[in-house]
This record gives C-alpha cells, sequence and structure tokens, in this order.
C-alpha cells in the first residue's frame, strides 16, 4: 500500500509503542544495577523456593485447566444434551471469580469452624468435624483457586477451535477406522493444539503474574518476592532482579511453544469445503454424566465462592454499611471508564498507524509494545515507579524544576498509565482483530474515492470497529474491575476499589468484611461477562 | 509532450521492492477508449492497475494522463489526488454501508464533475435495484463485483481501472454484461484500462490489448492483430489456439510440411527460400474435406457449441486443430481417418 514513510501516523503510532515499552526496558536494564545485599542474602536462602514454587503453581494449574478447560469445550461442542446450551455460556462466568476470591472462598468454607463444619453441625447436630474436613491453605489450595478461575481461558478458546472443525475432519476419522477415542486423540485435538496452546499460554501468564491469592496462602512465588523486596526491603532494583527471573520464565515459555510448532499448519483457510458439525446427541446415562461433568465444574468455578460470598453478606449484614460501597463502586467505574478511554483511543491510532504504514521497525515495535500482559502487574508497577524515579532525579531535577514524582506516583494518573501499559495488547489485538476483516482494498478503494487518510479512518473504519471497539471496552473493564497489585501499589492515598478494600480485610484476617467488596466485584464483572458472552461465544 | 490521452513510458511496475513487469510502455490515443490487458494469472497486471491508480509508486520512467504527469521518479500525485477509480477484483465494498451508500460513495469525489454518471442508470444497467438495500455480506461475489463497478463508475473518472470485472459473474449473464458495460464505457467516453485473464472478454472489450508475460509487455496491439499476429512464441502458446509445426520455405509465397505438403498463402514476415521455419497453424487455418486425399487420425474432438475442434495426428507425431462446424453431416470418431482440403491456403502465415 502507498505511503509516505513518516507521516502522523506513524509518528503516532511510533510513540505509543515507545511509552509501552519503557516499562519492558527499564525491567531489563535493572538487571544490570547493584542491588542491596538482600539480594545476596536471597540467593543463599529464599530464591530458589520462589522459583520452585512457581514451577510447582504453573505445573499443576496447567494440568488441571487442561482438563477442565478442554474437557468442558469438548462436551459442550461435541454433544447435545440437557442444559448444553446453558453451560456453554454460564461456564465462562468464572470469569467474573479472581482467584484471590475464590482463594477467600476456599479457604472460608474448609477452615476450622468454617462453613462446611457449620453445613455439618446444622446437619448431624454438634460434633468434632473439624479433624475430618480438609484444609486448602496451601499450594493444593492455590492451584485449586487459580485453575477454577482461569480454566475459562482454555475452554473459550479450545471451544472455538471445536466448533470450526469441519465434520468433513470426523468423517474422515470414521472414514479411516478410527475408534472415537483414537479419532479424539489423533485428529481432534492436534486440529485445536494452537488454541489450546494459546488458551494455556494465557493460564500461564495470569498464574506467574497472580498476586492476591498467592499472598493470601502465604506460597513464596517470584511475584510475592518481588512485592517483598519492594514492600519490606524498599530495593527498587532488587525487585526488578527478581522480576527479570518471572519475565525470563515468560520468555522461555513463549519460545518453547512456539519452537514446539515449527511451521506446522493447523488448520486450513476457509476456501469452501467447510461443513457445519453435528452434535451427536446424548441420552440416559451418558447424557446424565454429561450434565453431571458440567453441572460440577460450573458449580465450582462459579456458584461456590458466589454463595460463600452471598452468605457471609447476609450472615454479617453490618459489613455492607461498614464500607463506603458507593465510593468504592464509583472509583472502581472511574478507574474503567478513563483506563478504557485512552486505552481505546491509543490502540486505534496505533493500528491504523501500523495499517498505513506497514514499516517493519514499526511492527517490531508494537509486537513488544503488546508484551505488556505478559508482564505481571506487579514488576509493571515497580518498573513504573522505578522509571519515574530515575526521570525525575536525572531529568527533571536536573532541569531545576520540581519533582513530578507526586503527579504518577499514588495517583489516578499513574493508575491510568500503568493500566494502560498492562492491557495495551488486549485493547490493541481486540481492535485488530476488528482491523483484519476489512479488506486492504477497502481503505485503497477509500482512497481512490477522494477520502483523505483522516477521514478513510473516521468515516470507515470507525463505524466498522464499533462493535470490536464496545468489545474491548468491557474486556479492559473485566480485567480492571479485577486488576488487584497495580492498583495496590500505586493508588492514592485513601483511595480504595472493591479489589483492594477486598484484598485489605482479608490480609488482616476478616474474611467476612472481604464479602461485601468481593461480592459486588463478582456481579460487575459477571455482568460485563454475560453483555459481551454473545461475542466471546459467538458461533458464525 | 505527446499527443496520447494516457501514456506509460518506461516504467518498471514493483510491488513490495519485487519487479513484476519491467521496462513496460504502452499508450491510449484517444479519451474514451478501452484497451485491456491480458496475462496469466499473478503475472502483475493488477500491480500495474495499483500503480497507475497512484497506490504504487514508481523508480523509473513516467505516466501521464491528459498531459499531467502523475508518476515519475520524482513526482508522485497520491491516489486521493488522482481522478482514477480502481475496482478491485476482489470484494472491496464499505461493509457496512449499503449496497446503495457503497455505490453513492463514489460521487464524494469533487475534483472531475463535467461528465455527470446517474448511480440510477448505473443501477439499472448493472441489474442492482433489488440489492441496494442489502449488505456486502448478504450479497453474492457477483453482485459484489457488479456494486464494486458502479461505485467507481458514478465517480466519474479520467481514468477507470477494472480488475477481472467480470470474473465472479456468471457465465450466462457475463456475455449481456459485456455487451451493457462496452456500449456504457462509450456512451459516457470513460477511458478504460481492463485487466482479465479472459481472451475472449479482452479482444470483445478493448479496442487495444496487451500481453504481459514473463515479467515482459509482450505485445501490444489490435485484438485481431494480436489473435492473427502474434509477434512471439509465448504469446501463441499462453493464447493456445495453435500450433507450430516444422516447414521449410519454398518461395515467396509458400511452404512445405512434410506431412501436410506445400501450403500456399500470404507471409507476414519475409523469409529467404530454403529457411526452415516453425509455421503457426490455428484451428481456422485448415479446412475439412472428407473426399480428400491427405487423411490424418482423429485422437481427439471437443465440441464447442458452433464447432468441432479436432485434434489430428500427423505421421510425424504432430497433434493439428482443425475446426469444423457442428452443421457438419458426418461427424468423426477418434481414430478414424479425417480428409484435410488440398491445395492448403492460409491467408496470412505466420512464421517463427
Amino acid at each position: 500500500m502507498y505511503t509516505n514513510k513518516f507521516n502522523i501516523w506513524f509518528l503516532s503510532s511510533l510513540l505509543i509503542s515507545i511509552l509501552v515499552i519503557i516499562p519492558i526496558t527499564t525491567v531489563f536494564f535493572s538487571f544490570f544495577e547493584d542491588t542491596s545485599r538482600y539480594f545476596e542474602i536471597l540467593k543463599e536462602t529464599f530464591l530458589f523456593e520462589y522459583i520452585l514454587n512457581s514451577l510447582i503453581l504453573l505445573i499443576g494449574v496447567l494440568v488441571l485447566t487442561f482438563i477442565l478447560g478442554v474437557g468442558s469445550a469438548y462436551v459442550v461442542s461435541f454433544y447435545e444434551f440437557p442444559g448444553a446450551n446453558f453451560f456453554k455460556w454460564a461456564l465462562i462466568l468464572s470469569f467474573a471469580i479472581p482467584p484471590y476470591i475464590y482463594a477467600y472462598s476456599l479457604f472460608a468454607f474448609f477452615d476450622n469452624y468454617g462453613t462446611a463444619f457449620t453445613i455439618l453441625k446444622n446437619l448431624f447436630g454438634e460434633g468434632e468435624y473439624n479433624k475430618y474436613i480438609p484444609k486448602f491453605d496451601d499450594m493444593f489450595g492455590l492451584i485449586l483457586s487459580i485453575s477454577f478461575s482461569l480454566f475459562a481461558y482454555v475452554y473459550i478458546l479450545t471451544r472455538s477451535a471445536f466448533l470450526y472443525q469441519s465434520q468433513n475432519l470426523i468423517e474422515l476419522g470414521k472414514n479411516l477406522g478410527f475408534s472415537k477415542f483414537k479419532s479424539f486423540y489423533s485428529i481432534i485435538l492436534p486440529a485445536a493444539r494452537p488454541a489450546i496452546v494459546a488458551g494455556l499460554s494465557l493460564v500461564a501468564m495470569e498464574t506467574l503474574a497472580e498476586f492476591g491469592a498467592v499472598d493470601f496462602f502465604s506460597v513464596n512465588t517470584l511475584t510475592t518476592g518481588i512485592y517483598n523486596a519492594w514492600i519490606t526491603f524498599d530495593d527498587l532494583a532488587f525487585a526488578n532482579r527478581i522480576s527479570f527471573f518471572l519475565l525470563l520464565f515468560i520468555f522461555i515459555l513463549f519460545l518453547s511453544e512456539n519452537l514446539s510448532r515449527k511451521k506446522a499448519k493447523f488448520h486450513l483457510e476457509s476456501k469452501g469445503g467447510f461443513k457445519q458439525k453435528e452434535k451427536i446427541i446424548l441420552s440416559g446415562s451418558k447424557s446424565f454424566f454429561a450434565f453431571l461433568f458440567c453441572s460440577i465444574i460450573f458449580f465450582l468455578s462459579f456458584l461456590f465462592p458466589l454463595s460463600q460470598m452471598l452468605y457471609w453478606t447476609i450472615k454479617f449484614p453490618e459489613n455492607l454499611f461498614d464500607i463506603n460501597l458507593t465510593s468504592l463502586l464509583i472509583n472502581t467505574l472511574c478507574l474503567v471508564l478513563l483506563s478504557s478511554i485512552v486505552l481505546i483511543i491509543f490502540a486505534l491510532i496505533s493500528n491504523y498507524g501500523n495499517r498505513v504504514s506497514k514499516n517493519k521497525i514499526l511492527n517490531v515495535l508494537s509486537t513488544l509494545s503488546i508484551s505488556g500482559y505478559a508482564i505481571p502487574g506487579i514488576i509493571l508497577a515497580v518498573a513504573f515507579i522505578t522509571f519515574v524515579a530515575w526521570f525525575d532525579e536525572n531529568v527533571i531535577k536536573a532541569l531545576g524544576f520540581l519533582s513530578i514524582k507526586k503527579i504518577f506516583i499514588g495517583s489516578v494518573l499513574g493508575l491510568v498509565i500503568v493500566y494502560f501499559i498492562r492491557f495495551y495488547s488486549l485493547a490493541f489485538n481486540g481492535i485488530k482483530s476488528g482491523y483484519e476483516k476489512i479488506n486492504l482494498s477497502v481503505d485503497e478503494s477509500a482512497y481512490l474515492l477522494g477520502y483523505s487518510k483522516r477521514k478513510t479512518f473516521t468515516n470507515i473504519h470507525i463505524p466498522y470497529l464499533r462493535n470490536s471497539i464496545l468489545f474491548v471496552i468491557i474486556l479492559i473493564s473485566l480485567e480492571i474491575v479485577r486488576e488487584l497489585p497495580i492498583t495496590l501499589i500505586l493508588r492514592p492515598f485513601n483511595f480504595e476499589t472493591l479489589a483492594t478494600t477486598a484484598y485489605i480485610s482479608a490480609s488482616e484476617d476478616l474474611l467476612e468484611a472481604a464479602a461485601v467488596p468481593s461480592l459486588f466485584l463478582i456481579l460487575i464483572a459477571a455482568f460485563f461477562i454475560t453483555i459481551t458472552s454473545k461475542y466471546i461465544l459467538r458461533e458464525k | 509532450m505527446s499527443e496520447n490521452f494516457f501514456e506509460v513510458n518506461n516504467v518498471d511496475f514493483k510491488i513490495g521492492g519485487k519487479t513484476r513487469v519491467k521496462n513496460a510502455s504502452f499508450s491510449i490515443k484517444n479519451e474514451g477508449d478501452i484497451i485491456c490487458l491480458l496475462g496469466p494469472s499473478g503475472i502483475g497486471k493488477t500491480t500495474i492497475l495499483r500503480t497507475i491508480s497512484g497506490l504504487e509508486r514508481i523508480s523509473s520512467g513516467s505516466i501521464t494522463l491528459n498531459k499531467k504527469l502523475l508518476s515519475s521518479k520524482s513526482t508522485h500525485i497520491e491516489p486521493e489526488d488522482r481522478n482514477i477509480s480502481l475496482a478491485f477484483q476482489e470484494n472491496s465494498l464499505f461493509p457496512h454501508f449499503n449496497v446503495e451508500k457503497n455505490i453513492l460513495a463514489g460521487t464524494e469525489k469533487k475534483i472531475n464533475k463535467k461528465k455527470i454518471i446517474s448511480p440510477k442508470e448505473i443501477i439499472k444497467i448493472l441489474n442492482l435495484k433489488n440489492i441496494l438495500n442489502k449488505y456486502p455480506h448478504q450479497i453474492s461475489a457477483g453482485e459484489a463485483q457488479r456494486s464494486s463497478l458502479a461505485r467507481s463508475l458514478v465517480s466519474n473518472p479520467d481514468l477507470l481501472l477494472l480488475d477481472e470485472p467480470l470474473s465472479n459473474v456468471d457465465q450466462s449473464f457475463k456475455e449481456e454484461i459485456q455487451v451493457e458495460l462496452k456500449q456504457l464505457l462509450s456512451k459516457f467516453k470513460i477511458t478504460t484500462i481492463i485487466v482479465t485473464h479472459d481472451s475472449y472478454e479482452a479482444f470483445y472489450l478493448g479496442s487495444k490489448c496487451g500481453i504481459i508475460l514473463n515479467g515482459q509487455l509482450k505485445q501490444y496491439d489490435d485484438p485481431y492483430n494480436i489473435y492473427h499476429f502474434p509477434n512471439s512464441v509465448e504469446v501463441v502458446n499462453f493464447l493456445n489456439r495453435g500450433i507450430l509445426i516444422p516447414a521449410k520455405v519454398t518461395g515467396g509465397d509458400s511452404l512445405e510440411n512434410d506431412d501436410l505438403g506445400i501450403i500456399k498463402g500470404k507471409f507476414i514476415k519475409h523469409y529467404p527460400t530454403g529457411s526452415k521455419v516453425k509455421l503457426l497453424l490455428q484451428p481456422e487455418d485448415l479446412e475439412h474435406d472428407d473426399d480428400s486425399n491427405l487423411k490424418l487420425e482423429v485422437v481427439d474432438r471437443k465440441f464447442r457449441g458452433t464447432n468441432f475442434i479436432y485434434t489430428l495426428k500427423t505421421p510425424s507425431n504432430n497433434l493439428i486443430p482443425v475446426a469444423v462446424h457442428t452443421h457438419h453431416w458426418e461427424q468423426h470418431e477418434v481414430n478414424e481417418k479425417f480428409g484435410i482440403k488440398r491445395p492448403i491456403y492460409i491467408d496470412h502465415i505466420v512464421c517463427f
């Protein structure tokens, strides 16, 4: 496509990409800085434990989300049974439960004299039930909490891959005389591999980034290590050095996935020949087991934590009045609104800049800039503070100006900037996938019909991308409502959101008090999920 | 300054840094003329249209329209500032506009309003009335192509570029729309370059045709000349309407082939007596005669509506095509003998 290389769109895209890349490079360079002696102490004491725990957590969560996500996606995509249409939608509701809220529910339910104890007491009278109730307050509980909260990533992507598998592929298996299991194992599953891996990669990134649940169960991972280095040792360079290890972890994960896939092509471009899949109608015990399987996952992933929070809210209604719910809602929604506007505007400009410029450097920078999502919020927050501190010291003060730290650290502006970096890939990719549906010849036709680049952008692209924009706004909102570490680190003094209030109450061992903000958080998130479900689950 | 309405001079047509067509020159003499560029798929025909429309730049040569320089090494007028319209082969309709709004989008260009082509008339001619309220995803590929053509036409372009404009149109509708398109373009005097891989479409629509092969514009001439006087073996092979057989020039108006004997006619180019040449034999060159003593074996027979095309094998294993009117009462089966009328006379003898 024609273009003047250095047009305004190119420059805007370049600027946006650089802005997002800064914290990432900050982490990288800080690895080579001197740290306090704490790093040496850590290296000799806990670093190995951090890495080992992160690894155990990662493997545990990946195995469980694979079983839950692929299993449920297979059942609802290939079989027809009572409630199949309901479960198709209901299973994504688990997105509304952040891992830390799941962790609170799990802990509270099985705790000594917790909800399970109360249920047993009400059913069977007084008794020594505590010793028979299993405890989920360690690594296993953490794996369960994260898995039930995140398996929907694998479910959604795998289901959409299963959905687009042609009936021809399945009939080919039958024709070759494969058993059902062999068809599943050697045709259906490998064909959906990129989607499954993509889902698992997202789960892996979220797991390594998880802070709330990990902190709640006091499992020492690299993420909590970063937080402790910064909060306990007040050592940013040290925090950054642990961040570097975590980034390395994520990078190896990406690389191994890419290498294992090589250039294998898993699905054909659809140029005809696609035959809509016919679902197998189940009856009798098979139908019952399919229903039971989905019901159990739905119950454990959504109804269980929701009921626990609802139960506490009803049981301790005074908590409803102890917190300023209106202010929490306004703060949360204000952050959602501001961040969404900024993200959408920048993602639109950057995408269009990339589209009209077709510049290789810009392409590389854009790819790097969307890696923000792979970087845990806690690292981004720390890196942002590092950068602002460095810039303030070396540039602003050196030029004789007043410190700008307060403008960016502990302010809504700082929060929005870091949200922007963290969720930029969501916005960028969301808009990009909308853009990919617009043939380049549409732009070229517009130019040939006399439309300028700006007019093509405003009159042709934006109206067409309306649905993608709406979808991205909802996704961003969902993420920001649930987001914890960035908000926790960068929020202004006395500025709380639903997530931070829940976290603070839980960390003060006031789980009952954490229930009210958690419940509202779940309800808002479930509302966002419900209105986007038609996009998430679209079949055509 | 050249007197031609449109001119391409020594241009290397490139896309993505790769040269697709090298050092091409051609021109359109009068405003309102239609020319066609013909060539196999992927040869660079679309790149030529994209470059003329301004979507690609050039690093050598020049492109001028109506005495105005559009492109050269140092000049590049942006596509939105050229009054050139390009109808893409693939669907390039605005996806969120209905067909009517898409067509009317073509009227927004403010550059040249001297010729006013009414959208109503175009809609009627291109038979789009029933789909005006539909969106691009609700219509067929052929309908999308016609809508795109309509949009290009209503923009009153100085030069209209059509990329395989009828490739998705049903065969039954194709001839009808070809006639109407030609009448429409001539009525509004719209200078047009049409890219196609269908030689019949090109020969019908274009007053001149360019054959693009192997990264070069091989021949640019009247359709009649292209067909009857191809200037290279590549053009013959591309048109696939004849074969080359060995022959020896025996005089100023004759040559001899081992299987067919003496062939008389008018040479297009002079060859000295005794020269060994390759003679182009097209299906229309030989005539069938059941009573002739020159008999060849039938190895294939194709029914082409008005004609049968027989493929005959000569004793030297050359395969020769011969057209016979389908009303000829005696049809010949494969392996039968087939008579060729003697003496053989070919109007214009083309040799290489």
